[in-house]
């Protein structure tokens, strides 16, 4: 088995703010999602607030650290929340991935602590 | 308390630059950092990502999800890793993120569905 690390991506969509029925109905149907593959879950993670909400650290060549009010790219679409999911194989996450009631997700490998001591 | 997630942004490229040394003594002030919050209780969890070049997407086209061999966002820049951390409030979220030992930070307060 192998763990991939699930990023929800959100289209722009607001779930906290005044959603319609039918982005409601979506939002039940993500709670259905997530206890339907509960089991496949290591780490549930965590749903994200949205952007707006966001401040960004950046940090400069020389080392300067600026505080800036918002997400580190500007983009309609963005990461919504995180979570592990263990499955045999890639093929077996993209199938569970294609079942998200949500607007889509990328799929990333989770890199083991010794792993990339390993590499070093 | 809140919990706010904090968003490490990295590049395949940067990763592509570094020696095995410089990959070495990148990281041991990052394990550190990881270790030490860890211990206090502030880190309650994360991971870091593999390459962005490896990600497959699955997004929502014309109602049918579609499978794309590659990232979501094309960018340069990608979330590279992830902490999700236990803190008073944001400010102090943001002088955690301050402090860590890569590169820029995203700090993104959690949904608390009253669990």
């Amino acid at each position: 088995m192998s763990k991939y690390a699930f990023l929800f991506m959100d289209d722009g969509v607001d779930y906290q703010n005044d959603p319609t029925p039918e982005q409601q109905k979506v939002y039940a149907d993500i709670f259905k999602w997530f206890e339907v593959n509960g089991p496949k879950i290591v780490d549930g993670g965590a749903e994200l607030q949205p952007t707006r909400t966001a401040t960004t650290i950046r940090k400069s060549a020389t080392g300067k650290v600026t505080v800036i009010d918002g997400p580190f790219i500007e983009s309609k679409e963005s990461v919504g929340g995180f979570s592990i999911i263990e499955a045999p194989d890639l093929d077996a996450a993209i199938a569970i991935a294609k079942t998200w009631p949500g607007y889509g997700i990328e799929i990333r490998d989770v890199v083991e602590q010794r792993e990339r001591v390993a590499e070093v | 308390m809140p919990k706010y997630m904090l968003m490490f942004v990295g590049s395949d490229d940067w990763y592509d630059k570094q020696s095995k040394e410089e990959l070495d003594k990148a990281y041991q002030p990052i394990m550190k950092w990881w270790d030490d919050l860890s211990k206090t209780g502030v880190i309650k969890g994360g991971e870091e990502l593999g390459m962005q070049r490896k990600a497959t997407s699955v997004k929502r086209v014309n109602g049918a999800m579609k499978v794309i061999d590659g990232p979501f966002i094309e960018s340069k820049e990608t979330v590279g890793g992830f902490a999700l951390i236990e803190v008073e409030d944001l400010d102090k979220a943001i002088a955690i993120a301050k402090s860590w030992p890569g590169g820029d930070v995203e700090v993104r307060p959690i949904v608390d569905h009253g669990a």
